[in-house]
C-alpha cells in the first residue's frame, strides 16, 4: 500500500466516523422531520423505519398551525428576543465597564454579588421569584416574564473580561478630549467588544427562544406563550396525532437552527475570545 | 500638559466631597478621573444592581424565610420552625427524588465530561467540511428542551428507531417501551439529557485544545507516539483545568434535571423519573406546599455548593497550566 494510498483511506474513515457521529446528533430531528410531512396512509413507526416521506405532504403543517394560536406564539417569542435580547446585552455591558475599566468602593462587593447569581440554581429560585413577582403585580403579564431573565451573570463577566483588555490610553485619550463617561462607553467600550456582544446576542437569542419553565410559571394565559411552552400545550391537546406534533416541534425549532446555522461561526470565535479575555 | 493639569484638580475635589476619610486625601486612583464624580461607577452598574435586588437577593432572602414556614399560598403562613426540615427527612419521595438526581450525576458524568472531550479531539483535526461536523453536533444545544424531548419520544416509540436498531443486532428480543419502564425511563432520560448538552461541553474542550501548542504532538510523533498516547500523556494532563470546568458544570446541570422529566415522563413510571428538581416544582406549583417546597430548595443549594466546593478542593492540587 502507498503511503499516498493510507492517507486517503484513512481520510476516507474518519469521515465515516464523522458522518455516522452526526447521524446520532441529527437524528431525531430527522425523524421528527419525516413525521411531519408523511401522508396518512402512510406509518409514522416502522420495523425497518421508513424515513422519505412519499409524497410529502403540508397536512400536518397546516393542522398544527390552527390547532393552537401558533402565530401568535412565534410572535410572541419573537417579542422576547426582540426586547430581551438588546436590553440584557446593554444591562451587562453598563454593569461590565466600571468593573472592568474604574476604581471605586464597593466595585469587589458588586462583582462579586453579580457572580453569586451564577450558584443560585433556577429551580431554586423558582418559586420564591414567583412571589415576590407576584407581589409586585407583575403575575401573568410580559414585564413579568422579561423583567427577571435581563440580569446575566455570564454576560456581566464576558464583557468584564472583554473591556479590561481596551488599553487604558484610549479611553484616558478620549478622556482628555473631554468625552463624557457615557460617550466613551458607547463609542469606544461598545465597539471595541463586538466579537463578544455578538456572542451574547447569539446565545440570548437561543436561551430566549427556548424558555419554558419561568414563563410557564409566571403565566395562565395562553395567549402570552413563547413558542416552547406552545409546543407543549400543543403536546397536551392533540396528544394521538403525532404527525401534527411532528410539524409544530419542526416549525418551532426552525427560526433558531438557521439563525445559529448562519451565525455560528462567531460562536468558536467568540468563545476563543472569552477563553483567552 | 493638557493632562497633568486636569489630573492635579482631582484630588483637591475628591476630598471636598467625601472628606471625612483619610483615604481620600492620597493620590487619585488610576480609575478616578478629571470631572468624574463619585457616583459615575455607581450609575453605570445601577439597572444591573436594582435587577439583582428584585429578582435574586429578594427571592432569595423570601425562599430561607418561607423555609421555617408552613404556608398554602391562600391562609396565614404558619411558623413551624425546622418542622419543614425534620418533615423532609422523613419524606420517601424526597429521598426518591435525591437517588434519582444523584443517578442523573452519576449517568450524565460519562456523557458530558468524557465523551465530549474525545469528540473535541475528533473535530479538532484539520479537515475539510469540519465545522460543519462541528456544527451539527452543536444542534441539539440550540434547540428546545421541549422539542428534543418530542424529537426522543419518537426515538424510544416501540416501534422506534432505537427498537429497531437495538433488536435488529440482538440486543433486545422484544421492543421496550423506554419510557413506561421502571428500570429504563430513568436511562432514557439520561441519555436525552445528556444528548442534548454534550455539544457545549464539546465547545469547552475545543477551546481548551486550541490553547496546547501543536509542537508538543509533532514531537511525540516524531519520537513514535502512538494516537492513544498522545491523548493520554499530552492532552488530557493539558486539559484538566477544563475537566474541572466540565465537572461542575455537569453536577450543576445533572442535579436540576426539570424540563425533560416534565415533557417526557412526570416523574413516573412509580416514581422511576421523580427527580429532585420536579419534585420541588411539584411540590411548590401543584401542592401549593410552599414552605415545604422552599425548605427542600434550601437543602438542594446547600448539596449543589458543597458539591462545587468539594469539586474545587479535588481539582485545585491538580491543576497544570499550560
Amino acid at each position: 500500500m502507498t503511503p499516498r494510498l493510507a492517507f486517503w483511506l484513512r481520510r476516507a474513515g474518519m469521515y465515516v466516523l464523522l458522518t455516522a457521529i452526526a447521524l446520532v446528533f441529527v437524528g431525531p430531528f430527522l425523524i421528527l422531520l419525516s413525521a411531519a410531512f408523511k401522508p396518512a396512509g402512510q406509518a409514522v413507526f416502522s420495523f425497518p423505519p421508513d424515513i422519505i416521506p412519499r409524497p410529502p405532504v403540508l397536512t400536518w403543517v397546516k393542522e398544527a398551525w390552527t390547532t393552537i394560536p401558533y402565530p401568535t406564539y412565534l410572535l410572541n417569542s419573537v417579542v422576547y428576543v426582540g426586547v430581551m435580547v438588546p436590553v440584557y446585552i446593554i444591562v451587562s455591558a453598563l454593569c461590565a465597564y466600571p468593573l472592568a475599566q474604574m476604581n471605586f468602593r464597593g466595585k469587589n462587593l458588586i462583582f462579586f454579588a453579580i457572580l453569586s447569581t451564577m450558584f443560585l440554581p433556577g429551580e431554586v429560585m423558582l418559586l420564591p421569584r414567583f412571589l415576590v413577582v407576584s407581589q409586585l403585580g407583575l403575575a401573568d403579564t410580559y414585564a413579568g416574564v422579561i423583567l427577571p431573565g435581563l440580569l446575566s451573570a455570564f454576560g456581566i463577566f464576558l464583557l468584564r473580561q472583554t473591556f479590561t483588555g481596551v488599553p487604558r490610553e484610549v479611553i484616558d485619550a478620549a478622556r482628555t478630549d473631554g468625552c463624557h463617561e457615557l460617550r466613551i462607553f458607547w463609542h469606544v467600550m461598545l465597539p471595541a467588544a463586538r466579537p463578544t456582544l455578538a456572542i451574547l446576542g447569539i446565545f440570548g437569542f437561543i436561551s430566549v427562544w427556548n424558555s419554558f419553565i419561568w414563563p410557564m410559571v409566571v403565566l395562565k394565559d395562553s395567549a402570552m406563550y413563547p413558542i416552547a411552552l406552545g409546543i407543549s400545550y400543543l403536546a397536551g391537546v392533540t396528544g394521538t396525532d403525532v404527525r401534527s406534533l411532528a410539524a409544530g416541534t419542526v416549525i418551532s425549532i426552525l427560526p433558531v437552527v438557521i439563525f445559529f446555522m448562519i451565525m455560528q461561526r462567531h460562536v468558536l470565535e467568540g468563545m476563543r475570545g472569552a477563553v483567552k479575555g | 500638559m493638557a493632562i497633568h493639569v486636569q489630573e492635579s484638580h482631582a484630588p483637591s475635589a475628591a476630598p471636598a466631597r467625601r472628606g471625612r476619610r483619610k483615604r481620600d486625601v492620597r493620590a487619585p486612583q488610576p480609575g478616578r478621573l478629571p470631572g468624574q464624580r463619585w457616583y459615575t461607577p455607581y450609575l453605570f452598574p445601577l439597572p444591573a444592581l436594582i435587577l439583582f435586588g428584585i429578582f435574586f437577593a429578594w427571592p432569595a432572602i423570601t425562599a430561607i424565610q418561607l423555609s421555617f414556614f408552613d404556608w398554602d399560598a391562600i391562609s396565614e403562613p404558619v411558623f413551624v420552625g425546622a418542622g419543614n426540615f425534620v418533615r423532609l427527612m422523613g419524606d420517601d419521595r424526597f429521598w426518591t427524588g435525591l437517588g434519582n438526581s444523584l443517578l442523573f450525576l452519576v449517568g450524565m458524568f460519562p456523557l458530558l465530561v468524557i465523551v465530549p472531550l474525545l469528540l473535541a479531539v475528533l473535530v479538532n483535526q484539520r479537515l475539510p467540511g469540519i465545522k460543519t461536523f462541528r456544527m451539527l453536533y452543536y444542534l441539539p444545544v440550540v434547540t428546545s428542551m421541549v422539542a428534543v424531548g418530542v424529537a426522543w419520544e419518537y426515538v424510544f416509540n416501540q416501534q422506534g428507531v432505537l427498537n429497531w436498531i437495538l433488536t435488529g443486532f440482538g440486543v433486545l428480543d422484544q421492543p421496550i417501551q423506554y419510557l413506561l419502564d421502571p428500570v429504563w425511563a430513568l436511562p432514557a432520560l439520561v441519555l436525552v439529557e445528556g444528548w442534548k448538552s454534550m455539544g457545549v461541553f464539546m465547545m469547552i474542550y475545543l477551546a481548551g485544545l486550541q490553547t496546547i501548542p501543536t509542537n508538543l504532538y509533532e514531537a511525540a510523533k516524531v519520537d513514535g507516539a502512538s494516537a492513544w498516547h498522545r491523548l493520554r500523556h499530552i492532552t488530557v494532563p493539558l486539559i484538566v483545568p477544563y475537566i474541572a470546568v466540565t465537572l461542575t458544570m455537569e453536577m450543576l446541570e445533572a442535579m436540576q434535571v426539570f424540563t425533560s422529566v416534565y415533557v417526557m415522563t412526570q416523574g413516573g413510571p412509580q416514581d422511576s423519573t421523580l427527580t429532585l428538581g420536579y419534585y420541588i416544582w411539584s411540590a411548590a406549583f401543584q401542592k401549593y406546599d410552599m414552605g415545604y417546597a422552599s425548605a427542600m430548595g434550601l437543602v438542594l443549594w446547600v448539596l449543589l455548593v458543597l458539591m462545587a466546593l468539594a469539586n474545587y478542593r479535588i481539582t485545585k492540587g491538580r491543576t497544570v497550566t499550560p
